[in-house]
């Protein structure tokens, strides 16, 4: 067999990307629509959403390496990132795990903006109690598109940005394991984000973020954004976890042992198993949504051998880990920054850890909760019930963890300080009414309330954005070179930490006197208190658009180069060089301290940097 | 503390080492994935039988596909897998594992084929209750993985000269053999659900 050295000519970019997957819509509407089974055309537009996102896959230039290999052509090594310069890198299909965190960062905090205008235009209807300034139909549409969008993003906030970013740092390697994947990762989100917008063209979808059959078998058009974009969703979660695993367990530098890893990593190393394995029990339930669509199967048609609840179990199996997937890095993101702004050692290393697994392990046994009201078998509620009350025991570990290190402490309040004890604050808020509603008879009773709405927004903004701020003021100096203005920080912690309190406390309020959720009208009676969660609602949104000007006024107007390690930090990824060098280390590190070791007499550097020549870095 | 230095050269061994971790890692790793798909599959084939819903599991006269043909699909996925794994045992005999390896790309491709065939002629409708649902879904999602795992199998085979990357990068192509032996396993699995217990 002859190797030849030829290479595909197509210049790959997202421009090509999208040239190319335009017409590859409209191959999959056609080929749909020539063998599509019914005439509503669900077959040809999910195959359209398909083709187009492989096309576009194609021409940002994922299929070169496969194509070259089955060619048998000389297949392009991985790029070295010394090549990989200039601002056009972060336009392209780029290996650099630095350069693939910021365009994660640069696209989920757009996605958050959509996400956002959402919310505002949620809050603006319930201005009034009756429907008229968005009716129904819209408002339930807007609803999910809302909760889908914010769940894409929460899925990788943490992990995208900073996870790809800083995990290599962290343990002393010089890129991940599988940088084609962990692309793949990122350029599958765009497509994902465009189809789900695309919906609205549809007339967006009536389902949610949960897609409950019937109504999302007999839902229009605007169903199969749902089902291919959470799909590409689920694709970008197993690549990710894959990609992360097998980083963390095989590209450890020498003498960073599992003892040493710092949290952060740990946070994101479980909740990579999380995804790594929930996702395809996501995927496959899509696929039999998606087959009772197109080609008449009776997965979830109870008339005809099928059932509803196969969905809420599958759906749900994959959807409680889910939210532990949102908050897994969190958890790690206030464990890794409370030590270095508390000057301490973390109180309790091994139990934060244990902590965080207790947590990833629970939560495959809690998912029938959320089937309490579904008419599941009463005698499986107790387990279920109890099992969801467990998992508040490691939560309240890490809790403990936390606030140990914290104890007679003396904190050096900086910015992302800040936003961590925000965190705690909110999450305990969020934690503690999820122990109520896994309680069976409260469940009954406020399910679909706006208690449990308040209960989760507590839970994932009040905790995963928090510590996604805390993340950013943090990390982001390293990332861009830029420190951000401390004084729009200090504003931005407590205009955000008081506006968010003042939306979703409230609707803890408005739940428990039975205002439901997803429903555009309510009782007059409760105009007061959905008026004042609206206006602060805006005041939310005014927070994040403070944070955006302070991004921008920091980067662009009052430029204040970072230095190395301005947060005078032990760990690893503060050691090197501000911009991080193309290959990170020169010399894979030696590791021969903890992160934490602060205030401890004799404690001995992080690391050796004058490491080992030459290899990429193995554990 | 003493720092060990090493040349380049024997970096590039390193590298090659650590490049067979990962895989290997990522390997096991993919599969445990793979894994809870099919899982899924399962647990809708148990649960809509068990419910079997206004008696639709099966409707009258639907009933599994010829279980002879269905064991020549399954034969044939063993031998693929089976073929192969030899195969990658014999990566430092370059001449063993260019015989064998095209050997279970045919084998793969007919797998390929006649799994194909059969969802063209299953004898029932689609829309005929529970089980032609999770027959038509499962068998499906195996084939559409099945295809795409042919064609790496193609891959390896046009990489297979001396400046491929196949024998270039031994253990890539050495991991790719459990991904070949779990999906035959998941054959199996699918066999006994679909044809025999049913």
């Amino acid at each position: 067999m002859v190797v030849s050295e030829r290479r595909l000519a197509v210049p790959n970019n997202p421009i090509t990307g999208i040239l190319l997957a335009i017409p590859g819509y409209f191959a999959g509407v056609w080929l749909g629509t020539l063998f599509g089974l019914n005439d509503d055309q669900n077959t040809g537009v999910i195959l359209g959403y398909l083709f187009a996102t492989v096309a576009f896959l194609a021409g940002v230039g994922f299929l070169n390496y496969p194509l070259e290999r089955l060619f048998g052509w000389q297949v392009i090594p991985i790029t070295d990132p010394a090549e990989n310069q200039g601002i056009g890198r972060f336009f392209r299909l780029s290996l650099d795990h630095k350069v693939i965190g910021i365009q994660y960062l640069v696209t989920i905090l757009l996605m958050l903006l959509l996400g956002g205008i959402g919310a505002m235009l949620i809050r603006t209807s319930l201005l009034v109690p009756d429907s008229t300034i968005t009716p129904p139909g819209n408002y339930i549409s807007l609803i999910g598109l809302h909760a889908v969008m914010m769940i894409f993003i929460t899925s990788a906030v943490i992990v995208g940005p900073f996870g790809n970013y800083l995990v290599p740092l962290m343990i002393g390697a010089r890129r991940m394991a599988f940088p084609r994947l962990e692309a793949l990762s990122f350029w599958v989100v765009p497509p994902a984000a465009v189809i789900l917008v695309a919906s609205t063209f549809w007339g967006g979808f009536p389902t949610g973020w949960t897609g409950y059959p019937p109504l999302s078998e007999q839902a229009g058009q605007g169903m199969n954004s749902y089902i291919v974009g959470f799909a590409l969703i689920a694709v970008a979660l197993v690549t990710s976890g894959v990609n992360m695993l097998a980083t963390i367990i095989g590209l450890r530098a020498p003498g960073m042992t599992w003892t040493r890893l710092p949290m952060f990593v740990w946070g994101i190393f479980t909740t990579s198993i999380l995804g790594l394995l929930a996702a395809p029990v996501l995927a496959a339930a899509l696929l039999m949504l998606a087959m009772d669509r197109t080609v008449n199967t009776t997965f979830f048609v109870a008339s005809n051998g099928g059932s509803n609840y196969l969905w809420e179990n599958l759906f749900w199996f994959f959807g409680h880990p889910e939210v532990y997937i949102f908050i897994l890095p969190a958890f790690g993101i206030i464990m890794e920054i409370v030590p270095h702004f508390a000057r301490k050692p973390l109180w309790g290393y091994r139990t934060g850890v244990v902590g965080l697994f207790g947590v990833a392990l629970l939560s495959w046994f809690v998912w029938q909760h959320h089937l309490f009201v579904s008419g599941i078998a009463p005698v499986l509620r107790p387990f279920y019930m109890l099992s969801t009350e467990l998992i508040s025991i490691p939560t309240g570990i890490i809790f403990l963890v936390t606030l140990g290190t914290l104890w007679r402490a003396r904190v050096w309040f900086t910015v992302p300080m800040l936003f961590c004890l925000g965190f705690l604050f909110n999450f305990l808020i969020g934690g503690i009414s999820g122990v109520y509603l896994s309680d069976v008879p409260t469940d009954v009773t406020l399910h679909g309330s706006y208690f449990s709405m308040a209960h989760f927004h507590y839970t994932i903004m009040g905790g995963e954005i928090f510590a996604l701020m805390a993340a950013a003021y943090y990390w982001l100096p390293k990332m861009t070179g830029k420190m951000l203005s401390p004084m729009l920080g200090r504003i931005h912690f407590w205009w955000m930490f008081i506006a968010f309190n003042s939306t979703f406390f409230p609707l803890f309020i408005v739940g428990l006197l039975n205002m439901p959720r997803r429903v555009s009208s309510y009782n007059p009676a409760l105009i007061g208190l959905n008026r004042w969660a609206t206006i602060s609602a805006y005041f939310l949104f005014g927070s994040m658009v403070l944070f955006a000007a302070n991004l921008i006024y920091s980067w662009f107007f009052v430029s204040r180069p970072a230095l190395a390690n301005p947060w005078h930090a032990r760990s690893l990824e503060w050691q090197v060089p501000t911009p991080v060098p193309p290959r990170n280390f020169d010399r894979v590190p030696v590791i021969v301290a903890g992160p934490y070791d602060y205030g401890l007499p004799n404690a001995r550097p992080v690391a050796d940097l004058g490491g080992i020549v030459g290899a990429t870095g193995g554990g | 503390m003493a720092v060990r230095t090493r040349s380049y050269d024997a970096a590039a061994d390193v590298e090659a080492l650590l490049d067979a971790r990962l895989v290997g890692v990522g390997t096991w790793l993919f599969l445990g994935a793979q894994l809870f798909f099919f899982a899924a599959w399962w647990f809708a084939f148990f649960y809509l039988r068990a419910l079997n819903n206004n008696q639709s599991w099966r409707a009258e006269g639907v009933g599994p596909p010829s279980r002879g043909y269905g064991a020549i699909v399954l034969v044939l996925a063993l031998l693929t897998a089976v073929t192969y794994f030899v195969s990658s045992r014999q990566l430092t005999r370059a001449f063993l594992f260019r015989l064998l390896t095209p050997v279970a790309l045919i084998f793969a491709i007919a797998t390929c084929l006649f799994q194909g065939y059969e969802m063209w002629h299953l004898g029932f409708g689609l829309t005929q209750g529970g089980y032609p649902s999770v027959f038509s879904g499962m068998t499906t999602a195996w084939l559409l993985q099945f295809v795409g795992t042919t064609a790496w199998l193609a891959s390896i085979v046009t990489q297979t000269g001396p400046a491929g990357d196949t024998i270039a990068r031994r253990q890539p192509a050495a991991s790719f053999a459990w991904v070949l032996l779990f999906l035959a396993a998941i054959g199996v699995v699918n066999y006994i659900l679909l044809y025999l217990v049913a």
